[in-house]
């Protein structure tokens, strides 16, 4: 488990410390299209994360998941 | 608010340029989701009756409302659903040795309500959100609540976000579907906690990476499930560790490519639980927008797990610690699903709709899948999506 955990700080500190460039709000046209969003859809991807959870033993990301169970 | 000033406007675009808070969202929004879902029948071939059976089918329909102002915004969730058909009960070994799945006899109808709000304020420079939620089945309520937040420093290339949520759960199986060795009434608390940043990579590409860990602490058994005993030709109750401690690493890739006017989307999770599960999650999708209105989404999703450490399809004898389940959620697996999502803007309505078809098999697992539970399952989801903006 240790391994994963290296593994994953090394890339998130190679990413913070080497992969970002200075862009300036003007810049950002294209960051701010809606098909860029991290969650282009959130009622679709709050409904599909629930099927998932409910038929998969994993779970988990950077968001906190509803309650219920809707399971069989 | 329709009438926004134009340097109004240009700072909004700014502000959504953040990394982490791009969205569609204008003021106000409804949001309109209905889905039909249905499993494929177990094939005679897996099943314990040597015939085929229908499986579980649930439609839902969601209501969402989002609005913003003086800088506070707040989101309204309403989920009702209706869930009926056949679920696995357990497993045995047939005829030739290879297990067999054995359904639930009687049909299961049961309706779901899901009430969620979050209300999000600025706080010294960050974006808080509250959020509390009810989830309320014939058997099953669930009460949960959290805090997210969101930091951007002035330099705008990152954005912090840290998460903490708490649910509780309480279960009473209902008479008839269970057994008479299975608990009347039983709960569980769940804390999860995740902690992740986004960065602009250049004009064209952004990247989040987050750290999720949650604890569940109580009863985490299906009370509708059981595990067969070869050695005694009979089941025992479906009985798991009452603690489970999952962590997970994830990762999101956006890029914008000008040329055609679309954009890639790269999602991978890895996750890990003390129950010795391992499993990894690979989504691919590429949002393509023609003229300005219309979206079209189709995108690949693989996933892989290995197994809990007390799983077996059945067991000759009961296991020394008394743990057995033959859960096929527990079992070594992996699954495949394409999807293929529209989405039209016309004024101030959205339209839109969605397939996705599933399928779960040991053939997509990471490594050999020894023996392959017959209950693993596959489904064909269907989504209507409509969406008014005032």
């Amino acid at each position: 488990m240790k391994r994963y955990w290296r593994v994953t700080c090394a890339a998130i500190w190679l990413v913070t410390m080497s992969g970002c460039s200075t862009v300036q709000p003007w810049q950002r046209g294209d960051l701010a299209r809606a098909e860029m969003a991290l969650d282009p859809d959130p009622l679709l991807a709050t409904y599909r994360q629930h099927v998932e959870f409910s038929k998969e033993a994993a779970s988990g990301g950077a968001s906190l998941g509803g309650g219920g169970c809707g399971c069989n | 608010m329709a009438s926004r000033k134009p340097s109004l406007q240009a700072l909004t675009a700014a502000a959504l340029a953040l990394p982490g808070l791009a969205s569609a969202q204008t003021d106000y929004q409804a949001d309109y989701l209905y889905s039909q879902y249905r499993e494929g029948e177990l094939p005679a071939a897996r099943a314990a009756s040597g015939e085929r059976s229908d499986r579980y089918e649930i439609d839902t329909h969601m209501i969402r409302v989002a609005g913003e102002r003086d800088e506070q915004s707040l989101t309204a969730t309403v989920l009702y659903e209706t869930m009926s058909g056949a679920s696995p009960w357990w497993v045995q070994p047939g005829t030739d040795g290879r297990p067999v799945q054995v359904m639930s006899g009687a049909s299961i109808r049961e309706e779901r309500v899901d009430l969620d709000a979050t209300v999000t304020t600025p706080v010294r420079g960050a974006e808080v959100g509250a959020s509390l939620g009810y989830s309320h089945e014939n058997d099953y309520e669930a009460v949960n609540g959290g805090i997210e937040a969101e930091f951007t420093p002035e330099t705008g290339q990152q954005t912090y976000s840290l998460g903490l949520g708490y649910s509780y759960d309480r279960i009473k199986p209902t008479v008839g579907a269970s057994s008479t060795d299975v608990i009347d009434e039983a709960d569980r608390d769940s804390l999860t906690l995740y902690g992740g940043s986004t960065w602009v990579l250049n004009t064209r590409t952004l990247i989040q990476g987050a750290l999720s860990f949650s604890l569940q602490d109580g009863y985490l058994s299906d009370p509708y499930k059981r595990a067969f005993l070869t050695e005694v030709a009979s089941t025992v109750r479906d009985s798991r560790p009452e603690n489970r401690r999952q962590w997970s690493v994830s990762t999101r890739f956006r890029h914008f490519v000008p040329a055609v006017g679309g954009a890639v989307h790269v999602d991978y999770r890895f996750f890990r639980d003390d129950w010795r599960i391992e499993a990894h999650t690979l989504a691919l999708a590429w949002h393509q927008v023609v003229g300005d209105d219309l979206r079209i989404s189709p995108s690949l999703r693989w996933y892989s797990q290995s197994q809990a450490y007390f799983y077996a399809p059945f067991y000759s004898s009961l296991r020394a610690d008394g743990l057995a389940s033959s859960d096929y959620r527990l079992s070594p697996y992996g699954a495949l699903s394409f999807r293929l999502d529209v989405r039209k803007i016309i004024d101030a309505w959205i339209l839109g709709g969605g397939l996705e078809w599933y399928e779960a098999s040991g053939d997509y697992a990471i490594g050999s899948v020894k023996v392959e539970n017959p209950g693993l399952v596959d489904y064909l989801n269907v989504t209507v999506r409509l969406g008014y903006r005032f």
